[in-house]
């Protein structure tokens, strides 16, 4: 547009901008009061556990209940170790949840690839089931599972909860996956293929590497998603030491009393690693469930 | 020589499906092993009559299904299930909704304030409930304290020690946790609109309210939809909140579907009880989920 023509919006937009800015303005004291409000009852259990994992046990049980606590201590961090199987539910955690997301990425790779590269018959209604088994309940299905897993010796054991965990986790896993494929452009692919390459070492060597950032996202979700699962561990593990953490911690809560100075403790400790891997991939998470209508 | 060309292209697309279906099968005989079967045989024990192990005995037709129908508690529990999704699911997008709103101002702090409240989200949900259940503790909790002291009430309840008061807490907790999906993606809703709206919308001296009603919220209607839909399934099935909280307590009093089909199953083995309820979940879970997925491809084409 030449600058000796003046479009009449434009001037009406010059002139009412201040006051809009000015608008804001006054609310902005607002929006920062509830802002406040609702981040204090958002983090509230969180603040609660920090407050009580400060603590010695003498301070926990007192009536009425302190916010600050007295003699804030540290030592919880020793004892938790010795006076928990920690160490153990940790080491469970860790390799339930990492099998799972190994599996996960074998299981769902070349699914993810064909749906994303290959033309077939079923393709649609492949992608259909996937977003439905996506939605499944474990509890629909963990009465035959227990029995299953009854018959052939998988309960308490690591290998039954890992196979479960990248099961329940591989539509999702499938659905992001192939979305990073598609977006890889098919030239990339073709020059390969031109310059000789088999299309298994084209994928290996072109498509895996472009698409890093969905692998990880994959592999952090299924790695989050077995850390945190709690129904399965419920329903097969009994033996103490193949615990994970979810479970180990729920036994250790007696209804009404326990050592809560240790159990946030313990909580603080189980939490911060899904804390970090979430905040890594939760921009990517939230495009992939919504699909088209949010941009992740 | 178009002949060839064309048989060349027919029998490449063989190999291509050929390949496709070799892919899928690992993924797909997985879910056929751990979903498809056991669902077929949650199936059938739900047409059998089962003994204390769980193993089918005597073929029963639709028995189980009339006795569970007949039970009054089972009507009690499913319209739990059903208020229980409808007043969370309700909550997280209001919550959600308002909280986008006010992480939508710009001012300094608003990237932490954004982090901060996906907290809950990000943290793993059954231990959030496990320290919920040290907040609610009537003595020593630091909820009830809270009320207290900022004169809230006076007498604030046994919040996990009885029925209605078990089941606001445990919604309570289930909202909480669903809160900061629905804002991030209502936020990202609001962000993809063009500012030029509000602009001209401001020049028309348009109020805030009329704002959101006319501007913000038709603007992210797919999104509203698409987000509730999948809170709706999420809140139907979540286990953790209400188990670890209460276990369905008092006396079943604060059950929902999940909760009593894991009760009845492995507290009070009553198998084929606990069958007729899953499928009777699984086709409203069923529905539900192909309702999303309906959604989710109107989006993508």
């Amino acid at each position: 547009m030449p600058s000796s023509v003046v479009n009449p919006a434009y001037v009406n937009r010059a002139y009412k901008k201040p006051a809009v800015a000015k608008w804001k303005n006054k609310f902005k004291p607002l929006v920062i009061f509830l802002t406040m409000v609702f981040l204090l009852i958002m983090l509230f259990p969180f603040f609660v556990m920090i407050t009580m994992m400060l603590r010695t046990s003498q301070e926990v049980y007192i009536t009425p209940p302190r916010w600050i606590p007295q003699a804030p201590t540290l030592k919880n961090f020793v004892l938790v170790w010795s006076q928990y199987l920690l160490a153990g539910y940790f080491k469970s955690s860790a390799i339930i949840a990492i099998g799972a997301s190994a599996l996960n990425m074998l299981l769902s790779i070349p699914a993810a690839y064909a749906i994303a590269r290959l033309r077939f018959r079923g393709r649609q209604v492949s992608l259909y089931l996937f977003l439905v088994v996506q939605m499944f309940s474990p509890v629909v299905v963990v009465i035959p599972l227990f029995k299953t897993f009854a018959r052939i010796n998988l309960l308490d054991s690591y290998i039954g909860l890992i196979v479960l965990n990248a099961v329940f986790a591989m539509a999702f896993s499938i659905w992001l996956l192939s979305g990073y494929f598609k977006s890889i452009p098919k030239e990339i692919e073709e020059a390969a293929f031109i310059d000789g390459a088999t299309r298994f070492q084209t994928v290996i060597k072109v498509i895996l590497p472009i698409s890093a950032p969905g692998l990880v996202t994959t592999f952090i979700y299924t790695f989050i998603a077995a850390w945190n699962e709690f129904l399965f561990a419920l329903s097969f593990i009994q033996n103490q030491t193949k615990m994970p953490l979810t479970l180990g911690l729920y036994r250790f809560v007696g209804r009404w009393s326990s050592q809560w100075e240790l159990l946030t403790t313990a909580a603080f400790l189980a939490i911060i690693p899904v804390l970090v891997l979430f905040y890594a991939i939760q921009q990517r998470l939230v495009g992939g469930l919504t699909g088209g209508a949010v941009k992740g | 020589m178009a002949e060839r060309a064309l048989f060349a292209k027919t029998r490449f697309q063989a190999k291509e499906s050929r390949l496709a279906y070799l892919l899928l099968l690992p993924s797909v005989a997985c879910i056929l092993g751990f979903m498809v079967y056991p669902l077929i045989s949650v199936g059938l024990m739900s047409i059998f009559r089962t003994n204390r192990l769980g193993w089918l005995q005597k073929f029963a037709g639709l028995e189980n299904y009339y006795s569970v129908m007949g039970d009054k508690e089972f009507w009690q529990i499913t319209g739990r299930s059903i208020l229980w999704t409808t007043l969370a699911v309700l909550s997280k997008t209001i919550f959600g909704m308002v909280i986008a709103l006010l992480l939508n101002v710009k001012y300094f702090g608003r990237k932490i304030a954004r982090m901060l409240f996906i907290a809950p989200w990000a943290s793993s949900v059954p231990i959030s409930v496990l320290l919920w259940s040290w907040v609610y503790h009537p003595q020593f909790g630091l909820l009830n304290h809270t009320l207290k002291m900022t004169g809230i009430t006076n007498n604030p309840p046994v919040w996990l020690g009885y029925p209605l008061s078990g089941f606001i807490a445990a919604i309570w907790v289930d909202i909480w946790i669903g809160i900061p999906f629905m804002a991030l993606v209502f936020l990202a809703g609001m962000q993809a609109i063009p500012e030029d709206l509000y602009e001209s919308a401001d020049m028309d001296g348009v109020n805030a309210f009329q704002k959101f009603y006319y501007i913000t919220l038709p603007s992210i209607r797919r999104i509203l939809q698409i987000s509730t839909l999948l809170s709706a399934l999420w809140t139907f099935n979540d286990f953790n909140s209400i188990y670890i909280l209460t276990a369905g307590g008092p006396v079943n009093m604060t059950d929902i579907l999940i909760t009593s089909i894991y009760k009845n199953a492995f507290v009070y083995a009553r198998f084929d009880k606990a069958a007729v309820m899953a499928i009777i979940t699984f086709i409203i879970l069923t529905i539900l989920s192909s309702i999303y997925a309906r959604h989710y491809f109107r989006e993508e084409n």
